[in-house]
């Protein structure tokens, strides 16, 4: 064989092999027309719908560190990858995967389970009605369940179907019309055969690259299987039962404050099915989320220390402000008895701004719970 | 021509001292360990560290979880850049293509002894890692359960198996390294510099996944996958990136042994 010949056979094989992968994704997706109306149904028809996956959730908001929020830091600031098992919205396990380990979240009935492979902690966490965000809330599914919910007709559009996890996912664009919000639009696309949300991108107003993205690379529908739903704690596990799941929800039980009807505009959200209505007042629609949090003096002042540590923290009259676009957080000035306000949601600063001055303007009066 | 090089390589002091020299991190490791008995926090240090401190038989995942980011590759690297480079650069290239052997079987056996070096490294890391960590760290549960990253309970059987299937992955993981040594190892009389452009590339790679903008290349990154073996203890298996790695090195191998055997068999040897 000459020096050109195997020169030439090795050049051919190289291509052969690094153009593969690319022919593969080249593939072209089908669409069915529906309109985004119908498509939109399709997803909200699609909760039940079963399926094992594997999804690449994360984002670039760059929250601060925070004691009470580094969850949620790590959520929207980093890539997550993450098994999941979902038979129906009670019933599922997502473990998130490390290098160094994994942390699993079981649900079951009306309880969470939650395992940390590197402290061998389990801990068992109640569903409560308001929360901070978790892993399990980033997976497409949820997050495109939560941001097409009171969806209006004349904010959806389509977008040409496009092949995920090797299945053909038909593109719906939402554009939200309140002024408040934060998030400029939301891209999901929903399984063409079944209507699951296969990947959902947000992205802030104006910006060109998504703030927040959740998309499966490998998707099984199906029943996934009793065995990779249920969780015996090992032998050296540390038990634990905690009664309060994190800074909002024990702000919603145990704070006496009443939050207003409407907040910046945005009317309050009504609590969950059996649920009371506690001290958080959750505003807003789809993807446009205001949180008010009433806080006790010395979470109001750990979290106060925390955000004035944080690079791009501003100092206003109406509190410490940390814009993260879209996502923005506001520690409300101290009252006359030393509690706070924190303010956090997918709402402009001036909405933020605004929503401090009514509660300052307003005092928010005491519940007789 | 095989069994020369295999001989060649197991006879040379610089392979023992090389391992010997991987050996020496997880050993300071693993005493400091059980010393101070203080762990990594979640998500920090390598894998399977915090495990170890209440039970030694997972040492050696972790003795490989220490040594394959940096010293691991440097060490195959030099070895497989040594390859042909170091006969060039010796003089004895040229005698050695002068008995009846084609370049090609010389190539091949080079290959296969660079293999050879890789596998015996990695099986003697893993060997003192267990030996290392029954010693000093404790054999742990009486039952012989070892709680999986999952939460569920390996057996010792399940154990075993799943530790040898690391030492095979991360054998093959190094299988990239090996290939791109030897690929330069044809094209200089360096040794060095053969190592060395093995290493650049492993480093660029490194840095190339920690940047976001560089998302759309690292499925592509030699070192990607490097540290899945962790997902063999998952329950179940988590096979997506596992199998993605051994692929992975496998076409760097392809492309690289490819390279290599175009440019060797066509080169003018003077060296």
């Amino acid at each position: 064989m000459t020096a050109a010949r195997r020169w030439a056979l090795v050049g051919v094989g190289v291509l052969l092999l690094v153009s593969t992968p690319f022919l593969v994704r080249a593939l072209p997706a089908h669409d069915d027309g529906s309109s985004a109306v119908v498509l939109l149904h399709r997803i909200q028809g699609s909760r039940d719908v079963a399926f094992s996956g594997y999804v690449e959730s994360g984002g670039t908001v760059g929250l601060p560190v925070n004691d009470a929020l580094s969850g949620l830091t790590k959520l929207v600031g980093d890539t997550n990858k993450v098994r999941v098992w979902w038979r129906d919205p009670s019933t599922w396990r997502v473990s998130t995967l490390r290098t160094t380990g994994e942390t699993d979240l079981v649900h079951a009935g009306d309880r969470t389970l939650r395992w940390v492979y590197e402290s061998k902690n389990v801990t068992l966490v109640p569903d409560v009605a308001v929360r901070l965000p978790t892993t399990a809330d980033l997976l497409p599914n949820e997050l495109a369940r939560r941001a097409l919910s009171g969806a209006r007709p004349g904010e959806l559009s389509r977008l040409p179907a496009r092949r995920i996890a090797g299945r053909d996912a038909l593109g719906l664009r939402l554009r939200p019309a309140d002024p408040q919000a934060s998030i400029g639009r939301v891209d999901v696309y929903a399984d063409r055969a079944t209507g699951l949300p296969v990947q959902v991108r947000m992205f802030g107003r104006g910006a060109a690259t998504p703030s927040v993205t959740s998309r499966f690379l490998d998707l099984t529908v199906g029943k996934p299987s009793s065995a990779a739903l249920s969780f015996s704690p090992p032998d050296d596990a540390h038990l634990r039962s905690d009664d309060v799941v994190d800074l909002a929800d024990a702000a919603n039980r145990f704070a006496s404050r009443v939050p207003p009807r409407t907040l910046a505009g945005l009317p309050r959200r009504t609590a969950p099915v059996g649920q009371a209505p506690g001290a958080v007042g959750v505003y807003g629609r789809g993807p446009t989320v205001l949180l008010a949090v009433p806080l006790w003096h010395r979470s109001a002042d750990r979290v106060r220390e925390d955000l004035l540590k944080a690079p791009g923290t501003r100092e206003l009259d109406a509190g410490v402000l940390v814009a993260a676009p879209p996502l923005r957080l506001l520690l409300g000035s101290p009252e006359p008895n030393e509690s706070a306000w924190l303010l956090a949601g997918t709402v402009t600063r001036k909405a933020l701004l605004a929503a401090a001055a009514e509660l300052a303007a307003h005092r928010p009066g005491l519940s007789f719970r | 021509m095989i069994r020369v090089e295999l001989v060649k390589m197991l006879r040379r002091p610089r392979t023992w001292i090389t391992i010997l020299m991987l050996n020496a991190l997880p050993t300071l490791v693993a005493v400091l360990l059980a010393v101070t008995d203080i762990g990594p926090q979640p998500g920090e240090g390598p894998a399977f560290l915090s495990a170890v401190l209440t039970d030694g038989t997972l040492f050696p995942l972790a003795a490989l979880a220490i040594v394959l980011p940096l010293f691991m590759p440097v060490a195959v690297a030099v070895v497989a850049g040594d390859a042909v480079a170091g006969e060039a650069a010796g003089g004895t290239l040229r005698y050695v293509l002068t008995r009846p052997v084609r370049r090609t079987t010389l190539l091949v056996a080079k290959l296969v002894s660079v293999l050879a070096f890789v596998l015996l490294a990695v099986v003697v890391v893993a060997a003192v890692g267990y030996v290392v960590g029954r010693l000093l760290l404790g054999g742990g549960d009486a039952s012989g359960l070892v709680t999986g990253v999952s939460g569920s309970s390996l057996t010792s059987t399940q154990l075993v198996e799943r530790t040898l299937m690391s030492v095979v992955y991360v054998s093959l993981s190094m299988l990239g390294v090996a290939a791109m040594a030897l690929m330069l190892s044809t094209f200089t009389d360096s040794a060095i510099g053969a190592a060395l452009g093995a290493l650049a590339f492993l480093i660029a790679s490194t840095l190339l996944l920690t940047l976001d903008a560089a998302a759309a290349l690292q499925p592509y990154l030699p070192t990607r996958y490097w540290l899945s073996f962790v997902d063999l203890f998952r329950d179940p298996i988590h096979w997506r990136d596992l199998t993605r790695g051994v692929g992975l090195q496998g076409v760097y191998v392809l492309v690289f042994l490819g390279v290599a055997w175009a440019n060797f068999t066509t080169k003018d040897i003077t060296s």
